[in-house]
């Protein structure tokens, strides 16, 4: 449930770098947290942001969640799909669920993301 | 606050759902789903559903003046009723203001049941003391029923929590475990707010026909502590053929607020003030029986206010933000006629109980408008609060249903 190759933030987020494009969207722990989501609120494309942003909100009928850019840089794709099929972060937080994309100004460090094993020790942790 | 407590299912849940799925609930930790609340919302409507409401508090009041004193307690008829029935009703204080809404039970023609909420156990259990007081002066110095938490370890074998078995398949299921064809009979002939004594798995039980999901078949059983889990397994096994399902917190909000049923804090007393004409249960106030607490106090009430509880139903398919408590209500002008005290998600709809305007009826179209929910938004210029009045425009529209629905 925790892909070796994303990194990780201790909000819930994660991150897959491909060179300087990072993808970001909500963990499986998050996902399963909020329960059958409903509702998702991306964020302007061509927004410029710093790490830790509030760029959007996840929500289900329970709860409401606020999504923080796990990096800085400019969003240059968010995923049209989930405005009409929410439900896609429950069923693919990884892939089809994703939340958008960023052209990030500095990599995994630079942003003090973690591996996924430090993630898994920090879930255990809470 | 003092740490969460673990209801006596608390082993059972972690046997079918995550420790993280638990939340507080009224100081104890409980599940807010199993498997996913339309999964469990649906399986209520269509088969049965299974909830642990064992911190519910369950109290006796037995003697020669427990009709008396209960009749002074509540807003309900009690003296009149037969052992065997129930009634639903008011606990209200000097001044009318709403301390809990009950179910009496009456078992015997000296021995009552009643079930409060879990939030006002502790309150209720002080308001007994004062309530003996007032009423003291009325019962000419009769002795004073025996009142017992039924929760109390102290209570031995008397000890009761209450297990809720709701759905169209609960009788059957019921059926097949309960010990004998009288008892069968007895479920068979049970009407809605009747109860009767019997055993399940060796121990007595009482089953009754009430519940909190507006399922036409439902059934709480009242059980002993040290029975509930093996009671609630032998239910789980016996019904699984049949669809029965465990249900969390989730699945017990949507089903209550899809029927219409008011929640104590919610739609019911809470930051508005609620009172029970309000909330659309002036009959369970009986204005006209010689006396209870409160009553003057609850007859003023009875005609002055301006705003009450109504059914709504807004959209709901996926990608549909969702209505929260206190987002605005608004009538086709625009203008803010009330607030969202509750909502839930059913199929592709929301049903939201709102507190408005008393002179909307049944099938207006009525609009909401969202609060601000985070930083975001209050950037955008989204309000935090709406006044009654204020003219705003509307994020989505419904309309005005029938302000109760029976399944």
């Amino acid at each position: 449930m925790i892909p070796s190759d994303l990194w990780y933030t201790k909000e819930h987020e994660w991150v897959r770098f491909d060179g300087q494009s990072a993808t970001m969207g909500i963990t499986h722990h998050a996902q399963e947290q909020l329960g059958e989501i409903t509702f998702v609120e991306l964020p302007a494309p061509a927004r410029r942001i710093k790490a830790m942003d509030p760029i959007g909100s996840v929500e289900s009928s329970k709860a409401a969640s606020e999504v923080y850019s796990p990096v800085a840089g400019e969003i240059t794709e968010v995923n049209g799909r989930l405005e009409s099929e929410p439900e896609l972060i429950n069923q693919s937080c990884y892939q089809d669920g994703w939340l958008c994309k960023i052209q990030a100004q500095g990599g995994p460090e630079t942003f003090g993301l973690m591996n996924a094993g430090q993630y898994e020790q920090y879930l255990q942790e809470q | 606050m003092s740490p969460a407590r673990k209801t006596v299912l608390y082993e059972q849940h972690l046997l079918r759902t995550d420790r993280s799925r638990l939340i507080e609930f009224a100081g104890y930790l409980m599940p807010v789903w199993y498997s996913s609340i339309p999964r469990e919302h649906q399986a209520v409507r269509q088969a049965a559903g299974l909830f642990d409401c064992t911190h519910m508090g369950v109290w006796s009041i037995r003697g020669a003046t427990a009709a008396d004193f209960l009749e002074g307690l509540t807003t309900q008829t009690i003296a009149s009723l037969a052992p065997g029935k129930a009634r639903y009703g008011y606990i209200v204080d000097t001044v009318g203001a709403v301390l809990d809404d009950v179910i009496v039970y009456r078992l015997g023609p000296q021995e009552f049941m009643m079930v409060v909420n879990a939030v006002n156990h502790d309150k209720i259990g002080r308001w007994f003391a004062r309530a003996q007081e007032i009423l003291d002066e009325r019962l000419s110095g009769a002795a004073a029923p025996e009142i017992c938490d039924l929760a109390d370890p102290a209570q031995g074998r008397r000890r009761r929590v209450d297990l809720a078995l709701q759905g169209p398949a609960s009788r059957e299921i019921l059926e097949r475990i309960l010990p004998d064809d009288a008892a069968r009979n007895a479920l068979g002939k049970l009407k809605s707010f009747e109860g009767f004594p019997t055993r399940l798995e060796g121990s007595d039980v009482f089953i009754a026909a009430t519940g909190y999901t507006g399922s036409s078949v439902g059934y709480e059983l009242y059980v002993h502590p040290d029975q509930a889990g093996p009671i609630w397994q032998r239910l789980l096994q016996a019904g699984e053929d049949l669809g029965l399902v465990p249900c969390g917190l989730g699945a017990r909000d949507s089903l209550r607020i899809e029927a219409g049923l008011p929640l104590y804090g919610h739609e019911l007393a809470g930051a508005h003030r609620i009172s029970p004409f309000q909330a659309g249960y002036g009959w369970a106030v009986k204005l006209d029986k010689p006396f209870f607490i409160g009553q003057e106090a609850l007859r003023a009430q009875s005609t002055d206010y301006t705003q009450q509880v109504q059914r709504l139903e807004l959209p709901g398919r996926p990608g549909v933000r969702p209505v929260r408590p206190d987002d605005a209500v608004l009538a086709d002008s625009g203008e803010c006629v009330g607030w969202v005290l509750s909502c839930a998600r059913v199929g592709e709809s929301q049903i939201a109980l709102a507190l408005v305007d008393a002179r909307l009826e049944c099938q207006e179209t009525v609009g909401v408008y969202y609060l601000a929910r985070s930083e975001r938004h209050r950037q955008e210029g989204r309000k935090e609060s709406v006044r009654l009045g204020e003219t705003m425009a509307p994020d989505v529209n419904g309309t005005i249903l029938e302000r109760m629905a029976r399944f």
